[in-house]
């Protein structure tokens, strides 16, 4: 037993619940209705847009058109975070691109394979939505951890030189900054962790049992995904702020001041 | 920019501590100094002194490598700064800035920090000086356990300078150390840096108690 197909005409019909809140924002003047409507209008066209392509892609269910899908994903998600902490593109976007392959690819290939036991790591039917659910939630973590890192940094300029002056090397220097980050991006998940099932019903759970499955087989997936995020969110950050220190610093551990965007 | 040495009122013929050979710094476009040079040697006590924007913060934080010469030479203790020398020579180096930012922690922590360090792992017997420090400072021992959020900006800069004194270097960079200090904790710090025959310091000052201390003083105009 699969989930229901929506009807189309249904689908359009459901459009008009947004009434409610677009009228309450006309009503008491919030300033977002624009912005709103051209929300719904993108995520429309780019469910509609995946929905076609992810379509094929699991009818063709080619190992090497799975991977390249994936790679596509954290290529986007790579630019989201170079775009959301105003970074120069030319230098981190390969960093950034490994640490988000590693931090997605890793829990991935351990979900499908050890956990699933299945016989292909690279089925679409689950690297495509796990990996996706994984890289999303590394993304989140990454821009949260690289900003909090970078930004801390530049405000404590002078508490890290004053490191260096006394002979930190820069990944000495730079721990309490590091630890900052990591506790600011991996601590969304850690209480979700904390909460889940008790305040909201998570969506991986929610999509497994719309699918047909037990309940208590969609816990199972839960707590596998859940998992993978925490796992794949730690390592993305560690190697994100790794990976960048290397061109992020002079050759004297200064920060560069030249890898941000104005 | 020219800087001149104003006094000579000690003759210290050591071996070269600091060596700034025809430095010039620029700082977004504007140039700070130019064609500096200064000859600090071992054990000799140098005062630095001139208007504000006169660089003389800058030129501290290009001997620490912060801050990279647009055109010269430095040299500590006969080693030239470069990205292959800095780190070890920082080593060699201790440094008190004007305004310290402890970063967080308590004043323990702080002080324990830069021994958690590799370089400086083989000195940690040194923080068994504390005690005899914060007397001479005048600072309480509870103080340890104080948060350094919370420190006055006298207290900061003094245990700036214990912190300092603690990692034992031969050279100290000292960026206006008394400008929140009292007149008897500047007394200590003189009385301190004067007991010390052996120590090169490079201090930024526009104190008079602090530049009759100095062999040298020099104007960066």
């Amino acid at each position: 037993m699969g989930a229901v197909d929506i009807e189309i005409t249904r689908l359009a019909l459901y459009y008009s619940l947004l009434i409610i809140p677009l009228g309450a924002m006309l009503w008491l003047g919030v300033p977002m209705v624009r912005k709103t409507l051209l929300s719904v209008a993108r995520m429309t066209l780019q469910l509609a847009f995946v929905g076609l392509y992810l379509q094929v892609v699991f009818e063709l269910d080619r190992p090497w058109i799975n991977t390249l899908w994936l790679l596509v994903m954290v290529a986007v998600a790579d630019l989201s975070v170079i775009r959301g902490v105003k970074l120069r593109l030319n230098r981190f976007a390969l960093p950034l691109f490994c640490a988000l392959v590693m931090g997605t690819a890793l829990p991935l290939l351990f979900f499908v394979g050890p956990l699933l036991n299945r016989p292909t790591l690279l089925e679409a039917q689950y690297v495509i939505p796990i990996g996706g659910m994984i890289l999303g939630n590394c993304l989140r973590a990454d821009i949260i951890g690289i900003r909090n890192f970078y930004e801390s940094l530049r405000k404590g300029e002078k508490a890290y030189l004053l490191a260096l002056a006394q002979g930190a090397r820069i990944r000495e220097a730079v721990l309490p900054y590091l630890r900052d980050a990591c506790e600011a991006a991996l601590m969304p998940t850690v209480a979700t962790m904390a909460t889940i099932g008790l305040v909201s019903l998570p969506g991986m759970m929610t999509g497994v049992i719309l699918g047909g499955t037990s309940p208590s087989a969609a816990i199972k997936y839960q707590i596998g995904i859940m998992i993978a995020i925490f796992t794949g969110t730690a390592i993305t950050v560690l190697l994100a702020i790794a990976l960048t220190i290397r061109t992020a610093f002079t050759p004297y551990g200064v920060l560069d001041l030249d890898s941000f965007r104005k | 920019m020219e800087a001149k040495a104003v006094s000579q009122e000690e003759d210290h013929t050591g071996s070269p501590a600091i060596e700034i050979k025809d430095l010039t710094l620029a700082f977004e476009g504007r140039v700070l100094i130019e064609g500096f040079s200064l000859l600090v040697s071992s054990g000799e006590r140098v005062v630095l002194k001139g208007p504000s924007g006169a660089g003389k913060t800058s030129l501290l934080r290009s001997i620490l490598g912060f801050t990279v010469p647009a055109k010269g030479y430095i040299a500590v203790r006969g080693q030239q700064i470069r990205p292959e020398t800095i780190w070890d020579l920082r080593t060699q180096i201790g440094y008190v800035p004007q305004e310290p930012e402890p970063g967080n922690g308590t004043v323990e922590e702080w002080l324990e920090r830069p021994f958690t360090y590799k370089a400086n792992r083989s000195l940690r017997s040194n923080l068994e000086r504390i005690p005899e420090l914060f007397r001479h400072f005048l600072l309480p021992m509870e103080l340890l356990e104080k948060e350094v959020q919370v420190l006055s900006g006298g207290e900061k800069q003094r245990m700036a300078i214990v912190s300092a004194i603690l990692l034992n270097r031969p050279i100290m960079l000292l960026d206006e150390p008394t400008s929140a200090l009292d007149d008897l904790s500047k007394r200590r710090l003189i009385e301190f840096l004067a007991s010390q025959e052996d120590l090169t310091a490079l201090v930024v000052s526009h104190d008079p108690d602090l530049r009759a201390l100095a062999h040298r003083v020099v104007t960066l105009n």
